[in-house]
This record gives structure tokens, C-alpha cells and sequence, in this order.
């Protein structure tokens, strides 16, 4: 009885909306998907190129020959806390002065659009969806203005120094009329975790249809079993780190031993 | 390009770049018989390893190179073992100390000034030291004089204090009190320096104990082993900043050196080893001075916050 009490109750909630939407947008629905599921980071990984391939379902748009279309994808990795720190020169010599700290700053995040995003769709729209640097939410900092210190913006400035955060504007081309790919590399440095991607379908600045996939980043094989040791079982990490050079010690001792 | 991907640190480094410098480091302790770990610390921090890492790493590889020391000291039968259990107390004490004080500066952003103004401070003294004294000993084997030696077993304040222990080896009868102290003291700036810290405690066992200079190299090597080993374990476990792949490459480098450092310290005499070794050690010191006066082309940095397990 609770369980389709439930139902009906979702079924409820959920009608109105479906049905304004249907109305609203564009009945034009787009499907992604990922080249890969899983990046396996292993000794030799020097970073990897993955693409984002989608297609755009014409089959209940109101005239086949709409358009044109445009596309936004957007690969987030998990957010984590950040300090920034500033050099300042302290008795003649530089040194780490003030900081601040910003709690949500994803560990990657890349934009690739079909063209210039900003030309795609208005500000408000973008803002709303967490499109670009300017619109990425890094969490409450505490005291000072983000845009007067200069935290914020240096703080997205070494991003993609390091390939962490790109904006790329011609990353998505399409072949034919349906069809599109995105390539984003991921860098040697990429944090692991899980990744989430979307794709946005635009057309005359109004958003279609957007469709979610994720992927995972890991750690695998000895790397992996280095990774665990350290951060979960760090005592006998420390000792077989320790077990490790006496037997160095030991071996090179014995080897060239002169006596 | 080789390029290894060092796990804990969470960049990739060139493994040849990472085995020579194990090797160039080998190469100098094999040289000058020098831990090398005063080295090791300041040219891994140059080449872009966060100094909590390179601390603990380099702490890790000394361990290696002392072990192999000692081993070769204890066979001539010229360590101290008393004497070393009591260094080794000290040391752990003050090793404890240093790693709470590497994690406290990290955490604040200051790990990288603290470390390289100790380094500078340490550096540019024993260099100077060590510079007047090779080029006086120089001058003088050139005016045709022997090179003159300490006298030992001369009294000093030390023989006035409590606690008194026998040194069988090192033919000493003095206070426990003098030996723990140098091993806090030791034991601290290793743990901070991610070095074995022998470039201090052999000056301080000969001037201030008063140890057969034979003696002082075994039983400093036999400490530092301890000191070494406790250090890395603490900041694999209290810090998460011990990189085992890193400190294999350096070991793995530092053993081949050491065999060719050996052999080529036997073909320069005792006066212009301790020379070059000075002018190695102040260049370092410079170069991490120069470091923190110029202006630094890039204002900011980033660094992750730790979120507990």
C-alpha cells in the first residue's frame, strides 16, 4: 500500500513538470556517451585523450531541416578544497604571505564547445548551468572580495597552467547533421575519482536537451597498492619503506664490499 | 623521456634526471664520506619535489647509504654502541619534534622558507668552516709543515656534570647528560634537514665528547641509521609525504655512485676533498639564498588542504 501510495504521489509531482517541458523546449533530444568508462593511471601514464561522442535524435522535431545546432560539453572531476597562497617580500626575502582558502574548486574541468561559447547562449544561461571559469562555484571564502584580491582568478590561472581547467571553443565538430565528438586531454597530473560529463544541445541560444554520463579515474596495479599502503595502512608503509633501504643498505654493503 | 609517475607525490618526474641525481649524490658521500643527505634535500626541492616530500624521501634514502657505513665501520669494530643507544634516544626525541614542526609549517605554507633558511643558516656556516680550514691546511702542507691534529683527554666543563656512564670504546668516563642532548639537537635538525645530520654530530663528538676520531664515524653512522629510520617512519604516518618510488630511484642511483664516489676520492688528498666538498656546499647554500631574494617570477602557488582519512 506504502509503495504505491509512493508512486502515485511521484507520478503526481513529476506529471506537471514533464508535461510543461514538453511544451516549453524543443522535443530534439541528444545521447552521449564516453570512448572510455575507466582511465587507469599506471607508471607509465603520461596522460590520456578521451572523447565524448553524442548524436542528436531529429525523429519528433518539428521539421527535419532545423537548425543549426550547437554543443557544450563540460568534464567536472570531484571538487576538493584549495589554498592559494600569495609571495610577499618579508625583510628582504619572498615569502609565502597572505592565503585564502576555497573549499569546492573541482579537481578538473574542462569546457568544449562547437564555437566560442559565450556567442552559444546568454550569460544567465551559462551562469546557471556552471559553464565557464567565470561561472564555477568554488564554495564560501571567508573575508575579501573575489574579484578585488586576485585569488580567485590566479587561482584559475595556475589551473590551466597546469591543464586542469581548459576552455576550448573548437573541441566539438560535427559530421554531418546529427552526429558530434569532443576530445578533452586529461592531463599527466589528473586527480582520480570520479568524473562527470555533460552535454549541452543549444539551438538560437535555447537549451534542447543535455544528457549526463561519468567516468572514472583510478589508480591500478602497483601504483594503486603504493597509493593504499601510504594513505590507509601508512604505519607499515613506513616500515617496509624502512625494510626497503636497510635491505639496500645490505645489499650494496655486501656487493662492493672491500675487505 | 621516461617519464615515472610518483605516487605519492602526484607529479611525474624523468627517471633518468631522478637516478642520477641519486647517483651524483651517491657519487659525492662515496667521495667525501658525507651522508649526502644535505645535498639530496635542497637538489630535490630544486628540481620542483614539495619540500615535505622531498624531507621524508631524502630521510628514507639516507637510511640506505647508512646502513652500508655502518656495517663496513662495525667490522673494523669502530663503533660505540653505548655511546650510540644514547644518541639514538636523544635522536628519536628530537626527530619526534621536527616532523610536528614539518607538518605544523606545512600547513601554514611556510614548510619551504623554514627549511631552506635551517639549510642556508647550516650550509653557509659549516661551508665557510670547512673553506678557511682546507685552505689554511692547503697553505700549510705547501710552506712544507705537517698538518697538525687535535690533542684529546683534555678536561673541560662536560666532566663536571651528573649521570656519569663508561664509553668503553670511546675510552670515556663522562655524563649521559652531554651525548642525549646532541642527539635531540641532531635528531631535530635531520628530521627538519631530511638529512642524517653527520655533518653536525661528528664535529660536536669530536670537539665537545672528546671521541677518538675513529670511534665518531661508526658510532655517528650507527646512529643515524636510527634516527634516519624513525624519521621516515613518522612522516609516512603523520604527514602522508614519504614517496617510496621516489626513494627508490634515489637509492638505486646513490648505490651505483657511491662505488665510482669511492674510488675517485682515493686519488685526491685529504685537504682538497674537504676544499671541493666546501665549495659544493656553499654553492648550495647560495643558490637557495639567491632563491628566496629574487623576485619570484610566478606570485602564486596552490596547494591541496589535507582531508583526514
Amino acid at each position: 500500500m506504502m509503495r504505491h501510495a509512493l508512486i502515485l504521489l511521484l507520478v503526481a509531482l513529476l506529471a506537471p513538470q514533464v508535461c510543461a517541458a514538453e511544451e516549453q523546449s524543443r522535443p530534439e533530444q541528444v545521447q552521449s556517451d564516453i570512448s572510455m568508462r575507466e582511465v587507469s593511471i599506471q607508471p607509465n601514464f603520461t596522460g590520456v585523450e578521451i572523447v565524448l561522442f553524442g548524436s542528436i535524435d531529429f525523429s519528433k522535431a518539428p521539421s527535419p531541416d532545423e537548425g543549426p545546432y550547437d554543443v557544450i560539453m563540460v568534464v567536472r572531476g570531484r571538487d576538493k578544497p584549495l589554498v592559494v597562497r600569495r609571495k610577499e617580500r618579508i625583510a628582504g626575502l619572498w615569502m609565502n604571505g597572505a592565503s585564502k582558502t576555497f573549499p569546492t574548486v573541482p579537481g578538473f574541468y574542462a569546457v568544449l564547445a562547437s564555437r566560442p561559447f559565450r556567442a552559444i547562449t546568454s550569460e544567465e544561461t551559462l551562469k546557471s548551468l556552471g559553464i565557464g571559469f567565470a561561472n564555477l562555484d568554488f564554495g564560501k571564502t571567508g573575508k575579501g572580495v573575489d574579484a578585488v584580491d586576485g585569488f580567485r582568478a590566479n587561482l584559475i590561472r595556475l589551473q590551466q597552467d597546469r591543464r586542469l581547467f581548459q576552455e576550448s571553443d573548437d573541441a566539438i565538430s560535427f559530421i554531418g547533421r546529427s552526429l558530434f565528438r569532443g576530445s578533452v586531454d586529461l592531463p599527466v597530473n589528473v586527480p582520480i575519482g570520479r568524473y562527470t560529463t555533460q552535454v549541452f544541445l543549444f539551438r538560437d541560444g535555447k537549451l534542447l536537451s543535455q544528457s549526463q554520463s561519468s567516468l572514472q579515474v583510478h589508480k591500478v596495479g602497483f601504483e594503486r597498492v603504493v597509493y593504499m599502503l601510504a594513505y590507509h595502512h601508512p604505519l607499515s608503509y613506513g616500515l617496509l619503506a624502512v625494510l626497503m633501504a636497510t635491505s639496500a643498505g645490505l645489499l650494496a654493503w655486501t656487493a662492493f664490499r672491500r675487505e | 623521456m621516461l617519464q615515472v609517475y610518483l605516487p605519492v607525490a602526484e607529479i611525474s618526474v624523468n627517471l633518468l634526471v631522478m637516478l642520477g641525481l641519486g647517483a651524483a649524490i651517491g657519487f659525492l658521500s662515496g667521495m667525501f664520506g658525507v651522508g649526502g643527505g644535505f645535498l639530496l634535500t635542497p637538489l630535490l626541492m630544486f628540481s620542483g619535489i614539495p619540500p615535505a616530500i622531498a624531507v621524508a624521501t631524502g630521510a628514507n634514502q639516507i637510511v640506505a647509504s647508512s646502513v652500508s657505513g655502518a656495517l663496513a665501520q662495525w667490522r673494523r669494530g669502530n663503533i660505540d654502541f653505548r655511546m650510540g643507544l644514547v644518541l639514538t634516544i636523544g635522536g628519536v626525541a628530537g626527530a619526534f619534534a621536527g616532523v610536528l614542526l614539518v607538518g605544523l609549517l606545512s600547513r601554514l605554507g611556510h614548510a619551504d622558507v623554514f627549511i631552506s633558511l635551517v639549510y642556508i643558516i647550516f650550509l653557509g656556516v659549516i661551508g665557510s668552516l670547512m673553506l678557511a680550514e682546507s685552505i689554511r691546511a692547503l697553505w700549510r702542507t705547501r710552506a712544507g709543515k705537517p698538518a697538525v691534529t687535535r690533542k684529546p683527554g683534555e678536561h673541560t666543563w662536560i666532566h663536571g656534570l651528573p649521570f656519569k656512564m663508561r664509553f668503553q670504546r670511546s675510552r670515556l668516563y663522562i655524563s649521559a647528560l652531554p651525548p642525549l642532548i646532541i642527539g635531540v639537537i641532531v635528531g631535530l635538525l635531520a628530521s627538519v634537514l631530511g638529512a642524517g645530520g653527520g655533518f653536525i654530530i661528528v664535529p660536536a663528538m669530536i670537539y665537545l665528547l672528546r671521541m677518538p676520531t675513529h670511534i665518531v664515524i661508526g658510532t655517528s653512522l650507527f646512529q643515524i641509521i636510527f634516527v634516519t629510520a624513525v624519521t621516515t617512519v613518522l612522516y609516512a604516518t603523520m604527514e602522508r609525504s614519504l614517496d617510496v618510488v621516489l626513494a627508490f630511484l634515489l637509492m638505486v642511483g646513490g648505490v651505483i655512485g657511491g662505488q665510482f664516489g669511492a674510488n675517485a676520492g682515493q686519488k685526491l688528498k685529504g685537504e682538497q676533498l674537504r676544499l671541493l666538498l666546501a665549495v659544493i656546499v656553499l654553492a648550495v647554500a647560495a643558490r637557495l639564498l639567491i632563491g628566496m631574494l629574487v623576485q619570484p617570477s610566478v606570485f602564486y602557488s596552490l596547494a591541496p588542504i589535507a582531508v583526514g582519512p
